[in-house]
């Protein structure tokens, strides 16, 4: 540790609350906590208090995490604080304890700030619901999780709040538990994501017993001294931990649960599987960055991967994500759905910028992406209330007049997706695209530009034909805007859409994973002037536009070019269709996309059987060996003994005497001799 | 005195009133069977709170000679491998008296059993003297059995309450073997801790002794604790038992036999552990896969959780075998975890049992709606019982986990399958069938628990909360005599000093 | 001829054993009772004459503990097989066969 955190270790006994930012974290992390435990402890029959409870909560977390934001994140300074001994036991010390620095306040402001939005959303969106109070329960738990995420300072209390987010996941998604299909999501998401923690765990352990530590801080200084800590096992405890972020990022294999957690109400669609805990493996990865920086080394029994490392297997999975997630999206016609496998591509996007070595370009588009995506369910959600809970596209069209509002900021959302410049997914699109080429991927550079173009192709045919053209239903017939709780999220989430490119945030991140500790340390000082980080964000503005094509012209080039032969051919096929022409254009390979590859269908004839069968298989042996052949021998042999013993039994005094009379003989005889 | 001979007589007076009263007043001997448990239980937090912990040393220590010819003595103390259990044994009696309103025959002898069993189970963990602890889990067994055959239920009621005594008997004399072996072959004409450790460790057991006896302790107490393939009176066991009862004995006297493990075989007998090591770690696999398979296929409730329970033993039986500070630690841990889990969880099944009439999960369904309370009591314990953060079990886990990982690798990779994969899948597929799911018109008429029916439920999901998200309130009072206990075990001891003194300061 | 201690103890084995016979082969619950006494005062005989011939009081002050005890003990004996009599009208031994009455 530092030296800046060791002064803070000092002081850590001061008072309970002051302005020292690992203070301020705590109480961020807390206030959801209070919320929730509140709600359920005093208010849980009253809707109004509920609401007012965790969305208080949340506002004032999003508030403080404003301000730590500009007051500590804009430095470069690193705060820790360990208060709270968690576990002290034998060689393994658990704290819990909060890092605050750029990654951490960034990832504050965007969960802080999504969760408040979807909060205010879901008054109006959930409003006449039995369990109201529940759902605000749910999310302000879900908040402080996801929290704990992001504050987390060892790998410990990462996978602590890594469970408490599935869990809490669970209950969100399960919501409305009296339809089968969505207690079936909700028990499928948690136990895919139970497979990814599997592999998490096993890594932190394995890092834990050749490190003998679990804190990043430590961590990090102890790899840098000696890069090859984790002997041959590095590169094997790089994927186990990366197994945890394939289960909450839904990454290729685990995948398979983030469309089915559709079944949830749509809030905590956007809420969870679009801005927050899908980016909590991302986020993770750019936490443990550290670890995937040393050379790839693998044990005797996977020696043929050679000088592949680590991150070149994460980046290709990524890629590969992207790609399939994207195939799929193209052929499915729920809103939701779509959106959601738009959600996958994406994350397999910003998974396959860490495998590429950028870090700073995953964290962006993760930044970027919550703000629109957010948006683009939060617009869907509203599209389905207004038609009566109908999802299916094709039924609806026609709903621009209807809903202006939503309609404009959907098509925002869209265009920032697609990655329409000046909008900030360009810039994240872009810088990840970079990433991919700066660092020797071309292939994946290549498969970067075409997943674009297929992003804006189903985005395009989305807004076309459930926005555009007419109204195929009697639902959408009747469509009429939202009301004003579920109007003014979608315009507050269109602001950072469109502008948070504007701020240097690639900046900042690069500054964040490359920076020269020792440089920095130097340069900075302790006081940090707000007018001066504000003035230095702005400034550059216009220069901060035009800088993808001023510094790397082709990412930049290509990358608009993906948007543009993807939205012509979107265009030319949907403008004004009445049906869907892609099956016929492709035939089996569009029943594939919209039948997801058949993953599903696949897991389902494959593992759950395979462990069902061994369930099966022990159940029978219990049964029938342990059970019958041990216990009824054991049983039966006592049984049988007891009735030969019985026949000596015959109640008959005489023949008792006469056999106690010769067994004294006996005796008499025996000891005579 | 010390303050423990209070504790150990509360409950052994308490049925002694509880005799006094006439059988037909069963409002009194209600409430005075509560008073009793809630006095033991505010003693037990009471003596945890007056626990010093980052100590070894025994406290509260009393010993009054009895037969000295044999070296026999009332010899009582607490040190950290016990203080945790004796409040977990407290809180759980507590709430099972608290359960024992569904019982309706002979309440009278039902309040009587229940409280010699709890005196019973107080006493084997606080006895120091080795005849004490087998004779006080003795006393506490055989109420077992006659609960068992007498208020039980269910067609499997006579062949479960067979298979239960006949184990748990044969087991219990298999370890007295054993104890028999030990003080004959220790030559020290006793059975107490102290004096045999202190004997021990001037002339240790030879290794031709250690490896006699430390298997027929292992199997003897392993047998109690439901160790692979000895486990079979468990699952059937449990559920034909009344609520009281699965909840006493899945949650305290099941300990007892770990508990005798870790102050017996493992610090006496450090070339018995060596040899056993690896049959241990594959036993222990036993419970954990087999038994959690096990579980996966069962669609009666209550055979789930027993079989769920045995998977849990497996967790403490995989501690045991890395001997390592850390892994024993996790042990103790999980002990009073497990204790406090499997009450909770038994006495929600019972509730069940009473309001729905069946456990059958495929005739139960969208419970939540009906009884919130209780809906969300079972989320809760089954989310425990799966390793969620912030319940006692997983702090304990954990530990077993990286305290075995650098002995046993693969083993520990099973266990976390075991743990993550295979109990999340039955715990959310119980979750699934009884609380989730459309809500069933046979169950309109089922009531959640009023206010009194929650104490137990409350008392023991608090218990399981707390030490969740404090785990080292407790685990800084248990980890110094885990130490003292592994470097006897582990004769080359690879044990830090710095852990034991960073623990000591907070 | 002397009488020695030989002659007492045989004596006292053919007492004992004719009330074994007795006890053994009739039927009848008084019968065996008496048979019982006749194999009692066969032990008090041999005990007396120990204590005779070995000059020592033991043996004669246990004879008296014993003839106490039985006269007790036939008290006893005989009210529980009047009684058993009353409950099953016969006291032969092949009709009580069972312990439960």
């Amino acid at each position: 540790m530092d030296a800046h955190a060791a002064h803070h270790a000092v002081t850590a006994a001061a008072p309970a609350f002051s302005s020292r930012p690992e203070d301020i974290a705590w109480f961020i992390l807390l206030l959801p906590l209070i919320a929730a435990a509140g709600i359920t402890l005093l208010v849980r029959r009253s809707n109004f208090l509920a609401a007012t409870f965790s969305l208080a909560a949340t506002t004032t977390a999003f508030i403080l995490s404003f301000v730590l934001f500009l007051t500590f994140g804009l430095g470069d300074a690193t705060a820790a604080a360990t208060p709270f001994a968690w576990l002290h036991a034998g060689d393994l010390a658990v704290n819990l304890g909060v890092t605050v620095d750029k990654l951490s306040t960034l990832m504050l402001l965007v969960v802080t700030g999504v969760s408040a939005l979807v909060q205010v959303y879901s008054l109006g969106y959930m409003h006449g619901d039995r369990s109201f109070p529940r759902f605000f329960v749910g999310l302000s738990l879900f908040t402080f999780s996801m929290l704990g995420i992001v504050l987390a300072d060892n790998l410990v209390m990462m996978f602590l709040f890594w469970e408490l987010v599935g869990v809490s996941s669970w209950l969100l998604i399960g919501f409305w538990y009296e339809k089968e299909s969505a207690a079936d999501a909700a028990k499928k998401a948690f136990l895919t994501n139970r497979l990814g923690d599997f592999g998490f765990l096993l890594g932190i352990i394995l890092i834990w017993a050749a490190a003998g530590t679990v804190n990043f801080a430590e961590l990090s200084q102890k790899l840098g001294a000696h890069p090859d800590l984790l002997g041959n096992l590095s590169s094997v405890a790089g994927l186990l931990v990366f197994m945890g972020a394939m289960g909450k990022s839904a990454q290729f294999p685990l995948h398979v649960w983030l469309p089915d957690a559709m079944e949830g109400p749509t809030p905590v669609s956007a809420l969870i599987h679009a801005a927050t805990m899908v980016a909590a493996g991302v986020y993770m990865l750019c936490r443990v960055f550290f670890l995937y920086q040393v050379d790839p080394a693998w044990p005797v029994a996977l020696s043929f991967l050679g000088s592949i490392s680590a991150l070149d297997i994460i980046a290709a999975l990524g890629g590969f994500t992207a790609l399939l997630a994207a195939l799929m999206a193209i052929q499915q016609n729920d809103i939701k759905r779509i959106l959601a496998y738009s959600t996958l591509s994406q994350l397999g996007y910003m998974v396959m910028a860490v495998g590429c070595g950028g870090p700073d370009a995953a964290m962006y588009h993760l930044t970027t992406h919550a703000g629109f995506k957010a948006l683009l369910f939060l617009g869907a959600g509203s599209v389905i209330h207004a038609c009566h809970h109908e999802q299916d596209i094709w039924k609806m069209g026609g709903l621009r007049s209807v809903m202006p509002k939503t309609f404009l900021t959907f098509a925002l959302g869209t265009a920032a997706l697609i990655g329409l410049p000046p909008l900030s997914g360009f810039y994240s699109k872009d810088s990840v695209l970079l990433a991919a080429l700066e660092n020797g991927h071309p292939v994946l550079f290549g498969l970067g530009v075409l997943i674009a173009a297929m992003t804006t192709f189903y985005m395009v045919r989305l807004v076309l034909v459930a926005f555009l053209g007419t109204n195929r239903s009697e639902a959408a017939g009747h469509a009429h805007e939202s009301p004003g709780s579920m109007t003014w999220p979608l315009i507050l989430l269109a602001v950072p859409s469109v502008a948070l490119a504007w701020l240097p945030l690639g900046d900042y991140l690069r500054h964040h994973f490359f920076s020269d500790h020792a440089h920095h340390a130097a340069a900075v000082s302790d006081e940090i002037s707000v007018g001066a980080s504000l003035s230095a964000l702005f400034g550059g503005l216009n220069q901060i536009l035009f800088e993808p094509f001023n510094h790397a012209p082709l990412p930049a080039v290509m990358g608009t070019g993906a948007l543009l032969i993807g939205a012509w051919v979107a265009v030319t096929l949907y403008w004004k269709a009445e049906r869907d022409p892609l099956p016929k254009l492709l035939g089996a390979l569009a029943r594939g996309m919209k039948n997801r590859f058949y993953f599903d269908e696949l897991y389902e004839a494959v593992f759950i059987p395979l462990h069902d069968l061994v369930a099966r298989f022990a159940d029978g042996f219990d049964r029938w060996v342990v059970s019958g052949l041990v216990v009824r021998g054991v049983h039966g042999s006592t049984e049988l003994l007891g009735r030969t013993l019985r026949i000596l039994q015959s109640g008959n005094l005489q023949t008792y005497t006469f056999l106690f009379v010769a067994g004294v003989a006996l005796v008499v005889l025996l000891a005579l001799k | 005195m010390s303050s423990l001979t209070p504790l150990l007589l509360t409950p052994f007076l308490g049925a002694l009133l509880v005799l006094a009263v006439p059988g037909n007043y069963r409002v009194i001997l209600r409430a005075l069977a509560l008073l009793t448990g809630a006095l033991t239980a505010f003693q037990a937090i009471a003596l945890f709170a007056g626990f010093q912990g980052g100590s070894a040393e025994l406290q509260f220590v009393q010993q009054v000679e009895w037969i000295p010819s044999v070296g026999l003595s009332y010899h009582v103390g607490v040190d950290g491998l016990n203080i945790g259990l004796v409040l977990m044994a407290a809180l759980v009696s507590f709430a099972a008296i608290c359960a024992a309103w569904e019982i309706e025959r002979q309440v009278k002898l039902f309040y009587f059993l229940l409280l010699v069993m709890t005196g019973g189970a107080l006493g084997a963990f606080i006895s120091l003297d080795l005849f004490f602890l087998y004779f006080f889990n003795e006393l506490a067994l055989v109420p077992t059995f006659l609960m068992l055959g007498l208020w039980g239920r269910g067609e499997q009621k006579t062949y479960a309450t067979f298979q239960i005594t006949l184990y748990l008997t044969l087991g219990a004399l298999v370890a007295l073997t054993g104890l028999i072996a030990l003080y004959v072959m220790s030559g020290v004409n006793s059975l107490d801790v102290l004096v045999l450790k202190a004997a021990l460790a001037e002339k240790p057991l030879s290794a031709q002794a250690q490896t006699l006896i430390f298997p027929l302790l292992l199997l003897g107490f392993g047998t109690l604790v439901g160790l692979w393939p000895f486990h079979s009176w468990a699952a059937p066991g449990y559920a034909a038992a009344p609520t009281s009862t699965a909840m006493m004995h899945a949650g305290v006297l099941k300990k007892v036999g770990l508990y005798a493990l870790i102050r017996v075989a493992w610090p006496f007998m450090p070339v018995g552990v060596a040899e056993w090591m690896p049959a241990l770690a594959l036993l222990c696999l036993g419970n954990i896969l087999y038994c959690g398979w096990v579980a996966m296929r069962q669609r009666d409730l209550a055979l789930l959780l027993g079989n769920s329970s045995l998977a849990h033993m497996g967790f403490c039986f995989l501690g045991l075998a890395s001997v390592t500070v850390l892994g024993i630690t996790g042990v103790v841990v999980i002990m009073v975890a497990h204790g406090l889990l499997a009450a909770l969880s038994f006495a929600l099944n019972g509730y069940l049992f009473n309001r729905c009439g069946t456990t059958d999960m495929d005739k139960l369904g969208g419970l939540l709606r009906q009884m919130p309370f209780i809906g969300t009591a079972i989320i809760m314990a089954f989310m425990a019982g799966c390793g969620l953060p912030g319940f006692a079990n997983f702090p304990g886990e954990l530990s077993v986990m990286f305290g075995a990982w650098k002995a046993l690798p693969w083993f520990v990779v099973a266990a976390a399958w075991g743990g993550l994969i295979i109990g999340g899948v039955y715990m959310l597929r119980a979750i699934r069938s009884v609380v989730h799911g459309p809500a069933k018109a046979e169950f309109n008429h089922v009531s959640d628990a009023n206010y009194w029916r929650r104490l137990p439920f409350l008392v023991l999901l608090a218990a399981l909360l707390w030490f969740g998200i404090q785990p080292d309130s407790l685990v800084s009072r248990i980890q110094p005599s885990v130490v003292e206990i592994v470097k006897a075990a582990a004769p080359a001891p690879p044990v830090p000093a710095a852990p034991a003194a960073v623990a000591a300061a907070h | 001829m002397q009488v020695g201690l030989h002659h007492y103890l045989v004596v006292s084995a053919l007492l004992f054993s004719l009330g074994l016979l007795g006890v053994l082969a009739r039927r009848n619950l008084l019968v065996i009772y008496m048979g019982l006494e006749l194999m009692l005062n066969a032990a008090n005989l041999a005990l007396v004459a120990f204590s005779r011939y070995n000059a020592n009081l033991n043996g004669q002050v246990m004879v008296f503990f014993i003839i106490t005890v039985a006269a007790a003990e036939v008290a006893v004996g005989l009210s529980l097989i009047v009684a058993l009599y009353r409950k099953r009208q016969s006291a032969h031994v092949e009709d009580l066969t069972s312990l439960k009455l």
